[in-house]
């Protein structure tokens, strides 16, 4: 009887969770490929993913805890790719000690994160608008600065960084895990992250309470910007060289993840282990496609049909786990 | 009877080396059944020509061996060397029998291909150089003298004067740099050419036409375009024949997709210097099955160019 109603709780409270219907589409679609590929499984693979998954699963966080106070920064993923080839020039063209290098890397991610957090509270100006503009600056210094070409030669000591395995498991994958802990613990665990959410859900009624609403903000992109510049240096670790085009591609995926971890783009809603979990749902996606041998003209059909699947589910399961409870 | 069963065993014994070493010998390892994975830059119609090499190769193996032979084609959906690596590594966890790859960028595919060869998965990569101290057999064109060739004839149609401008494709990847460069040093021979601009189009045709625009409006000068790519010289033709300056511009382009075929033909284009993706799929496929058998092959393979005129491009 005592265990009958622990597992109707334990079930009421996943059912509670928002992150129950995400979880269960990640772990359907783990399981079917795990099924359907003789590959996936092997550690080698999930290695794989999991290294994939960290660079992008990095400006996800970012992304998601804008998305909780009701904004969008566009220019993460140039943020990333112009922190990384600035770490490469540091280390390269002027000397400077790869990790010192690095930091000021991520230091300088930090400082244009807060200059678009500036341009946002104090012009008023929308965040989403505003982002499309940085990023073409942003972009556009990378370019001035490589002209398009790759800097080579990054000091081996720190390819470990992006290449390394810690029993077994990608290091930039634990350094995106760690990022996960310390976002997930500010956000739910803290006053600050409450206020975040207060944020999201009503800014002009967090003011009247008394929430030091843009200081907030910036913080919060100030951040956003760090994290962006610590996944472009880890990316630059990663290749051996701080290539121009990193971050090209981490612009839509991240905010397309944070949506299928339940992160709201109204903001106030969702949390980054969301986000996560929605980045690994298209993680593993791209790596399926890969493993199938799907076309390459097939692989936008196939990957958008899996993303509505996996969203239909997350609707469908939350729905039943509701009810269930 | 002894001594017939000692010289059975004698036979054996001279027998079984012989045996062995026929075993091992180069190229006679046989399977019934081959894997291939084909890695190329980005979705690209070039691309899709050197896919059909690469099933052309395919069904020959299959028709002469009898062993089945599957090649997968993955390829980015965009130009970007970090999506590039993961399909790379992606593709390398269903331990292929061998994997053509052109490579984006040597430096940024190095650790990959290193992971390739610790797991012996055989390389071989097309289109592109390898990574400066890694030996790996390489297909494809001489680059430099395929842009040479354009832009020697430029300089001829424009009798030795007036401003031209270079697309480059991908400044990072080696044989659009190459060709871009070869291209310079043949202008550099010629007092009377000026290059007045370059331009970037990342292996697009849509921003090559935005870029050729662009530059035709800031040089109306402008007399002559070569190219460093594929996707290149097509948008460039889009973008003289919307400016109205066709006959007044001249475009020596670059490879033969259909649409520079038809530019050709239609006196957008004056000419192209092409490189042969099909040569380059089909010997891909065929030197990683060349080494999947354990046989040698050579480090490089020219697959030639050929000079497309209006002459020679057909109706």
């Amino acid at each position: 009887m005592q265990t009958s109603s622990t597992q109707t709780s334990a079930v009421a409270h996943l059912a509670r969770s928002p992150l129950a219907g995400v979880f269960v589409a990640l772990a359907v679609i783990f399981t079917l490929s795990a099924l359907i590929s003789p590959y996936f499984l092997t550690p080698y693979n999930l290695s794989v993913i999991a290294r994939g998954l960290a660079f992008v699963g990095l400006i996800t966080i970012a992304q998601s805890m804008l998305m909780v106070l009701g904004e969008l920064d566009l220019s993460l993923g140039v943020i990333g790719g112009l922190c990384g080839v600035i770490s490469g020039i540091l280390m390269v063209r002027l000397g400077v000690e790869p990790y010192s290098a690095m930091l000021l890397a991520i230091l300088l991610g930090a400082c244009l994160g807060l200059l678009n957090g500036l341009l946002v509270t104090v012009l008023r100006l929308h965040s989403l608008v505003l982002t499309i503009g940085t990023a073409g600056i942003f972009g556009g210094a990378n370019l001035v600065l490589t002209r398009g070409v790759a800097i080579t030669g990054i000091p081996r000591d720190v390819h470990y960084l992006g290449r390394g395995d810690l029993l077994g498991i990608p290091v930039p994958f634990l350094i995106m895990l760690v990022a996960l802990a310390f976002a997930t613990f500010v956000m739910l665990k803290t006053p600050f992250g409450r206020y975040m959410y207060a944020i999201g859900n009503n800014q002009a009624g967090a003011r009247m309470l008394g929430i030091k609403v843009d200081k907030i903000r910036l913080l919060v992109f100030g951040v956003a910007g760090a994290i962006a510049g610590l996944a472009g240096v880890l990316m630059v670790a990663r290749l051996g060289t701080a290539q121009p085009s990193i971050g090209e591609t981490w612009v839509l995926a991240p905010i397309a993840a944070s949506v299928i971890g339940g992160v709201a783009t109204t903001g106030g809603i969702g949390s980054p282990i969301g986000a996560i979990f929605g980045a690994g749902i298209i993680a593993i996606i791209e790596n399926i496609i890969v493993l199938f041998g799907v076309s390459p003209y097939w692989q936008g059909i196939v990957s958008g049909a899996i993303v509505v699947l996996a969203i239909s589910f997350d609707a469908i399961s939350r729905r039943y786990l509701r009810r269930d409870a | 009877m002894k001594k017939l069963a000692m010289l059975l065993a004698c036979a054996a014994a001279f027998a079984l080396p012989l045996a062995a070493s026929a075993q091992d010998a180069a190229g006679t390892t046989k399977k019934d059944s081959y894997r291939f994975v084909v890695v190329p830059k980005v979705v690209h119609p070039w691309f899709d020509k050197v896919n059909e090499g690469a099933q052309a190769a395919a069904a020959a193996i299959k028709a002469q061996t009898g062993s089945s032979v599957e090649v997968i084609y993955s390829a980015p959906q965009s130009a970007d060397v970090v999506q590039q690596n993961q399909i790379i590594d992606s593709a390398l966890a269903t331990q292929p029998d061998g994997l053509a790859l052109d490579l984006l960028d040597p430096s940024g595919n190095r650790a990959s291909l290193e992971e390739a060869q610790n797991q012996n998965i055989p390389l071989v990569i097309f289109d592109s150089i390898p990574p400066e101290g890694m030996a790996i057999p390489y297909i494809g064109s001489d680059f430099c003298e395929q842009a040479k060739i354009a832009a020697r004839r430029l300089v001829e149609v424009l009798g030795g004067e007036g401003e031209v401008a270079i697309m480059q494709g991908v400044p990072t990847a080696p044989n659009h740099s190459i060709r871009a460069e070869c291209h310079r040093q043949v202008f550099a021979e010629h007092k009377g050419i000026k290059v007045v601009a370059e331009g970037i189009d990342n292996d697009s045709i849509e921003t090559a036409q935005q870029q050729a625009a662009a530059i035709m409006q800031a040089n109306p000068n402008l007399k002559g375009w070569v190219a460093s790519d594929a996707a290149g010289p097509i948008g460039i033709g889009q973008a003289i024949v919307e400016a109205g300056k066709q006959g007044k511009v001249t475009l020596v382009g670059l490879d033969n997709l259909p649409e520079m075929l038809d530019m050709i033909r239609d006196g957008v284009a004056d000419s192209s210097s092409a490189s042969q993706p099909e040569l380059q799929g089909y010997w891909s496929v065929m030197l990683l099955w060349a080494q999947a058998t354990g046989a040698k092959v050579p480090g490089y393979l020219d697959t030639g160019n050929a000079f497309l005129t209006k002459e020679n491009v057909g109706g």
